[in-house]
């Protein structure tokens, strides 16, 4: 049983519309686990000589009884600008605003109650 | 008008002789030849050297004839006539046989001036089987396929049977007229061709039966309804480049779709067969009875918090 993991690419295709590469990737992994997405983007980085930070990764999933992965990838080769912030997020660029939900809906209401120029100020009630 | 007959008689005489001697010179050095064997004939075509004795019989007589007539002796009941006659006769029957063999002859020549058999010879494309690769060996297809092509193209050593016209089936609507009873009884006929497919009369055959024991060892050949909808799901998620979120029910059909198809489900599941017994049918799990269900009363339906299981 030889413990290399195989990268193989399906419907490869150019989207032009959202200015990137999307393919199906299919990971054979003999007796390993799960490959981690960091590193298929590697060896995809390899396979289509780019740096991985242009590769994103999602929705891998395992076959039942292991072995095989099936995912996709975008490769994005202008500015990553149309990559969902979620996809961004996970690989490193972007990062969320930490602020609660509550936070922002009692920020929200309390701007409600208020008309106008005044809803600026409001963000002193937060400080109470 | 003799004299010019005389002439002319003269002249001809002359070109005569000196025909004669050519020709005797030629066959001198025929004769030489062949005494010399340089015209080997063991195993040339019997045909042909039957013809070429009967041809030089024939000279000889004709021969003999011409100096019985030029010493002054008369044609009239001479044996050589005969023989004559009778060579003849056995040529005229030869030349049919001559016919025939008209094309394997021409291609001896051909073959002696050339040396080699020429390119449009189709008995070049005939199968050479110490060629082709024994079908035990899966590699090199090819081959094959180019012996094929080419025997394909000369017309003579096809090997395609008859082909026939293709006819379009003829369907023609019927109309309805199915009674009460026809339908019983086809419900019968079916239950009946299912039983007789369960795996009860199945193993009972094969234990009466003489013929050797058959294990088969097949893919699936039967495409469910779950199996082509989780192929047509797989499809949609490649194309679209999305993940579908699985439903409740969804993995609950799944899970007993594989559970049906599971080998253990069948140790304890008999089929029915009270189509060939004549008992009451018993009915399994999976099976929907004939009859209808009962109504499920509302009153479950409007609890209160109720959440739409999906």
């Amino acid at each position: 049983m030889n413990d290399t993991v195989t990268i193989q690419t399906r419907k490869f295709m150019t989207n032009g519309l959202l200015q990137l590469k999307q393919m199906v990737t299919d990971v054979l992994q003999l007796g390993k686990a799960t490959v981690p997405k960091t590193e298929v983007q590697e060896k995809l980085a390899k396979m289509y000589k780019t740096t991985p930070d242009v590769i994103f990764g999602f929705g891998l999933r395992t076959h039942f009884g292991g072995g095989k992965t099936s995912g996709f990838d975008t490769s994005v080769d202008y500015a990553k600008k149309n990559e969902p912030k979620h996809r961004l997020a996970r690989h490193g660029p972007y990062e969320k605003k930490k602020t609660s939900r509550k936070q922002l809906k009692e920020h929200k209401n309390r701007m409600n109650k208020v008309r106008g120029t005044a809803k600026a100020n409001v963000g002193a009630g937060k400080k109470k | 008008m003799l004299e010019s007959d005389l002439t002319s008689a003269v002249t001809l005489l002359k070109h005569l002789q000196e025909q004669v001697m050519a020709v005797t010179a030629q066959i001198q050095a025929l004769t030489k030849k062949v005494q010399a064997r340089a015209y080997p004939t063991e195993k040339g075509l019997s045909l042909l050297e039957v013809k070429d004795q009967l041809l030089l019989m024939y000279l000889m007589d004709l021969t003999h004839l011409i100096l019985d007539k030029a010493s002054g002796g008369s044609l009239q009941g001479h044996a050589a006539v005969l023989r004559l006659v009778e060579i003849r006769t056995v040529l005229e029957k030869l030349r049919p046989l001559d016919q025939k063999l008209k094309y394997q002859v021409d291609k001896l020549v051909k073959t002696a001036a050339t040396g080699s058999l020429s390119e449009n010879d189709p008995l070049r494309f005939k199968p050479h089987p110490c060629n082709m690769m024994s079908k035990l060996s899966s590699e090199d297809e090819e081959e094959d396929e180019a012996e094929e092509g080419q025997s394909e193209a000369s017309g003579k050593k096809s090997a395609k049977g008859t082909v026939k016209k293709y006819v379009p089936p003829r369907l023609v609507p019927v109309h309805y007229d199915e009674t009460e009873a026809e339908r019983e009884k086809k419900r019968l006929e079916r239950a009946k061709k299912r039983a007789l497919s369960s795996s009860v009369i199945r193993e009972l055959k094969e234990q009466y039966s003489d013929a050797p024991e058959e294990i088969r060892d097949a893919w699936h050949p039967h495409v469910t309804r779950q199996s082509q909808e989780d192929q047509h799901r797989i499809n949609y998620e490649e194309s679209m480049m999305v993940r579908l979120s699985v439903s409740k029910r969804e993995k609950g059909r799944r899970k007993r779709a594989s559970v049906m198809s599971s080998q253990l489900h069948s140790l304890t599941h008999f089929s029915d067969i009270s189509a060939l017994t004549g008992g009451t049918p018993h009915l399994d799990e999976d099976q929907n009875p004939v009859k209808k269900r009962k109504k499920i009363p509302k009153k479950g339906r409007k609890k209160k918090g109720f959440r739409r299981r999906r």
